[in-house]
């Protein structure tokens, strides 16, 4: 069959589809959007519509999200909600296991200790957060410089940190602990130290990681200048790990500083802790477990819903895991 | 076709399909495919990337991903046998022993942390039952049958360039001599000077030992080099099949033409390449027609009308799925 | 015609924990206005740095190289802006080369928003004509890098360096990373900008049927030294150093009735760490005796053919 016949009797859909084809060049022109109906909509990697997209189809990510969400709204609401007040003690009440009453039972003092551990949830969450706020400015910060010079910076930056990183987390934490005193801000600043060393390694990997790229050296090659290379291409590519690094730092600094009260270094009874309340309830483990398990279960769930979160913005930022 | 198929092929792969699950989208990544290998035989699997030819290797040796995969259909027969319904320990026996296969990317074949001889070997005596120094002697037979002096035998896979590092791997596929081996782009990591010498070594190797080879490969030339049987893949189905000749003296199918017509040619100077316009069709649509449909410089409303999953016979042992063929002499 | 770019004894070595690096010795060449030089050799042999140095992207170590008459090597920062709009990059892997967080927009307008001297709109109206030119479809202005195939990457990636009106690009294996239907396509695309704009080339590659394709005059690389310097035809015509043979040999064909005889090489590639005086390709060389290990020059065999081999003569029976 000649040509011409062909083409002309070539469906008028399928030509709608190709009016683009007989361009200039004659190179291919059609997308893979347009090509099945709907077109598809851009995306920007790592952006919060994209990070969003992906996490909410997380259902682990989904469930971290709404348990957290609820530690926080009944954390914020306690004072109104619970009927007890998270210092009041009534000794005709204590040892009580769960009951209507006191929907999670009562302490060696009577105290209530559904309001004890909801109102607890605050330390938890404000020292696992203010903490890794900490780290993580001060460790992009050391970290982007050693990564960005190099040489003879980049080795005193990290061979200082080393340092840091020769002890382990908790015994770096209580020994600062131990200089600093107790109490929440003391608590905040051990745990904001340790965690400095972590951010800025990861910082520093991206960093090398980034500007050994092509499209470095092709902004090098548009004349784009340094500090505009390092805002604008380096360090937008670089923050991605850092986020999911974030989430996973807040949990583990919330159980950490449950760890230091436990210890006895945090946050001290009678302050309603959970390591403080886990650690005064030891004693009484095997006649009223009850105790332990509240607390204990609480930091499970929240360290669980950190976790899970951090997973799920993993997934949705590691470019390795894109198609 | 059937004819042939029943004969005692060696390998042979009936219908497969291979769906992988991305997100909420189901991805074709094979579909329907089918070819024979006799013993000795040397079968080109020939496409583009995303074209399927991958999957269809990693499926004959059941190493497909399984968290992505959907679904495998069909059957994998080897010797009779279908892969697809072995056990764990039969899939253990016949990996190695008697199917192996050569990766595109040797560092990722090669564990750095031990010596080239001890991974080797390691191999050989899980198969074979032996002693230690058995094994190892087979090693560095192996190393020096792939030209690697016994002295660099001791040495770890970082120590070796590129084209070395390929040797190792194909020492190691081929220690315990099996039948089939599947070679998914053996050279494409590798300079043309190696390549060279690297397929001169496949081909050395093959006619030696005997061994029947699928050889997966983006490059006419290889093909046209090292292999008796092609078959072209396209958005994971075959679209022509036959044997070399066949191929590359009469193709029928406008894809297998567009791809020679894009090829520069060192022979002849033209002013300008023939690309073949647009893209492959997205994996995760279902397809109702030719899937070359859109790219295709001779599509016309008829191709509509056709069923897609017939292959026409142009000559024996030449398939084509376009339907225009048996109307039109290419 | 006076030649729009001249290296002359180009060097460049790099540091290494195991000694220095030579990545590119002793190298010189000239590329005529509106003329495609095709760099080939395989990789490690140092012709990606080649291009790099060219337009002082690395620092070169010795040597010097003259666009337009002038030195490059001596410009100071004010002056190599200058030079940096006349000279751009296409690069090799279109997954990498791209910024993944800017749209194909964003990637083309950056150096139109750097050089300055133009407002939004005429941008925006340069960008629209830059994609245009290079066959990307509006609809995917606002689109990332991650949802277009590799050829409309790479178009993207020529959108770039064309957006300052280069005279000269280097071409880093840009179609290496593509299939071949649409290599063609790019290939196709780069030399009807070349007829357009009266563009310059040096096309770096490993593939010879691209370089002969699309190149006027090809340079052979091995090991940092160039072997072979000659008209495209004459080249593959008449191939006068033993490694170009051998390279030229191995090319798979898709001619299956007439199969090349394979020149295989033996012996393993010197190290380009420290690798001393004398032929580097003597370590593989079918024809090498004791004076190659002298030392090798580039010397004019035939009118125009430049080859750096002692024995050439000999060979060829020239």
């Amino acid at each position: 069959m000649p040509e011409e016949i062909l083409n002309e009797i070539v469906e008028p859909q399928e030509r709608d589809h190709d009016h683009e084809r007989n361009g200039k060049h004659g190179h291919g022109k059609r997308g893979h959007g347009h090509r099945h109906g709907k077109p598809k909509e851009s995306v920007k990697p790592g952006s919060l519509k994209y990070v969003w997209r992906s996490v909410s189809h997380n259902k682990g990510a989904v469930a971290g999200m709404v348990m957290l969400a609820a530690i926080v709204i009944l954390c914020v609401l306690s004072p109104y909600i619970c009927r007890y007040g998270y210092a009041d003690f009534n000794i005709t009440e204590w040892y009580q296991t769960p009951n209507w009453n006191h929907l999670l039972g009562t302490d060696q003092m009577g105290r209530d200790l559904l309001s004890r551990v909801l109102y607890g949830a605050r330390y938890t969450l404000v020292i696992g957060i203010t903490a890794t706020a900490m780290s993580a400015v001060l460790g992009i910060l050391l970290g982007a410089v050693a990564g960005y010079f190099g040489g003879f910076v980049d080795s005193c930056v990290m061979r200082f940190l080393d340092l840091f990183q020769a002890f382990p987390t908790l015994v770096l934490a209580m020994a600062f602990c131990a200089v600093f005193g107790t109490g929440v801000d003391k608590c905040i600043l051990a745990l904001g130290i340790t965690g400095i060393p972590g951010f800025a390694r990861l910082m520093r990997a991206n960093i090398l990681r980034i500007a050994n790229m092509e499209y470095i050296e092709a902004a090098r090659t548009i004349n784009c200048p340094t500090w505009k290379t390092i805002l604008r291409h380096i360090i937008p590519n670089s923050v991605s790990p850092v986020i999911v690094e974030i989430a996973m730092t807040i949990s583990r600094n919330g159980l950490t500083s449950s760890s230091l009260s436990f210890l006895g270094l945090g946050v001290q009874a009678p302050k309603p802790e959970w390591g403080a309340m886990l650690s005064e309830a030891r004693s009484y483990i095997r006649d009223y477990p009850h105790m332990v398990i509240v607390p204990g279960l609480f930091i499970v769930i929240t360290v669980l819903s950190f976790n899970l979160i951090g997973d799920a913005f993993r997934d949705a930022l590691d470019p390795t895991l894109k198609d | 076709m059937q004819d042939k198929m029943n004969q005692a092929s060696l390998f042979q792969v009936k219908n497969l399909t291979v769906e992988y699950h991305s997100g909420d989208s189901i991805i074709h990544a094979v579909s329907g495919v089918s070819f024979d290998l006799q013993p000795g035989e040397t079968l080109g699997l020939v496409g583009e990337t995303g074209a399927g030819k991958t999957t269809i290797a990693r499926a004959s040796l059941r190493i497909l991903p399984e968290y992505s995969v959907e679904r495998v259909d069909g059957e994998i027969l080897y010797n009779g046998e279908d892969i697809l319904k072995m056990n764990d320990a039969q899939l253990r026996k016949l990996r190695g022993e008697h199917i192996s296969m050569i990766f595109q990317d040797p560092m990722t074949a090669l564990n750095p942390v031990k010596t080239v001889m001890s991974q080797i070997a390691e191999g050989y005596k899980e198969h074979h039952k032996c002693t230690q120094a058995e094994a190892n002697r087979r090693a560095i037979e192996m190393l020096e049958m792939v030209g690697i002096g016994a002295d660099r035998a001791n040495e770890y896979p970082h120590q070796f360039s590129g084209g070395m590092k390929q040797r190792v791997v194909i020492a190691l596929a081929l220690a315990c001599s099996p039948k089939v081996l599947i070679a998914d782009e053996p050279t494409t990591a590798l300079d043309v000077t190696i390549q060279a010498q690297v397929l001169d070594l496949i081909k050395g190797l093959r006619n030696e030992l005997g061994t029947a080879m699928i050889l997966i490969t983006h490059d006419l030339g290889i093909v046209a080099d090292v292999c008796d049987k092609v078959c072209v893949i396209y958005a994971g189905r075959i679209v022509e099949s036959g044997t070399k000749e066949d191929i590359f003296d009469h193709p029928t199918h406008p894809y297998t033409q567009g791809l020679f017509a894009a090829l520069p040619d060192l022979e002849h100077d033209v002013p300008r390449l023939k690309p073949i316009e647009g893209l492959p069709p997205d994996p995760s649509q279902e397809r109702r027609f030719c899937d070359f449909l859109d790219r295709c410089p001779h599509r016309c409303r008829a191709c509509k009308a056709f069923a897609k999953d017939s292959m026409i016979e142009v000559s024996p042992g030449h398939y084509s799925r376009c339907w225009r063929t048996g109307s039109e002499e290419a | 015609m006076a030649a729009l770019i001249e290296v002359k004894n180009l060097k460049k070595y790099f540091k290494s924990a195991a000694g220095m690096v030579h990545a590119v010795d002793d190298i010189s060449f000239e590329i005529q206005k509106g003329e495609t030089v095709g760099l080939v050799g395989e990789s490690g042999c140092g012709k990606s740095t080649l291009g790099r140095t060219l337009i002082h992207l690395n620092e070169s170590t010795g040597g010097q190289i003259f666009y337009d008459g002038r030195d490059v090597t001596t410009l100071n920062k004010r002056q190599l802006v200058e030079f940096r709009r006349d000279v751009q990059m296409i690069f090799q892997d279109p997954f990498s080369s791209l910024d993944p967080r800017q749209t194909v927009q964003d990637i083309i307008e950056e150096p139109l928003h750097l050089t300055g001297g133009m407002n939004r709109e005429q941008i925006r109206e340069r960008t629209r004509e830059l994609m245009d030119t290079v066959g990307i479809e509006k609809r995917l202005r606002m689109s990332y890098p991650h949802e277009l195939d590799g050829g409309r990457r790479q178009r993207v990636g020529i959108a770039r360096a064309l957006a300052l009106n280069p005279k000269f690009i280097v071409c880093d294996e840009p179609v290496s990373a593509l299939d071949v239907s649409i290599q063609a396509q790019i290939l196709n695309l780069l030399m009807d900008l070349q007829d357009q704009m009266g563009l310059t080339y040096l096309f770096i590659t490993h593939d010879m049927s691209v370089v002969k394709h699309i190149s006027n005059q090809i340079c052979v690389m091995y090991l940092g030294q160039m072997v072979e310097k000659s008209p495209k035809d004459e080249l593959f015509e008449r191939p006068l150093h033993p490694y170009t043979k051998a390279l030229l040999s191995a090319i798979p064909t898709t001619d299956i009735h007439h199969p090349k005889q394979r020149i295989l090489l033996k012996g393993e590639i010197k190290s380009p760490i420290n690798p001393g005086p004398g032929c580097r390709f003597a370590s593989r060389c079918p024809y090498a005796d004791e004076g190659c290990k002298a030392g090798v020059t580039l010397n004019e065999a035939l009118p125009g053919h430049f080859v750096a081999c002692n024995k050439a003569k000999e060979i060829n029976l020239l």
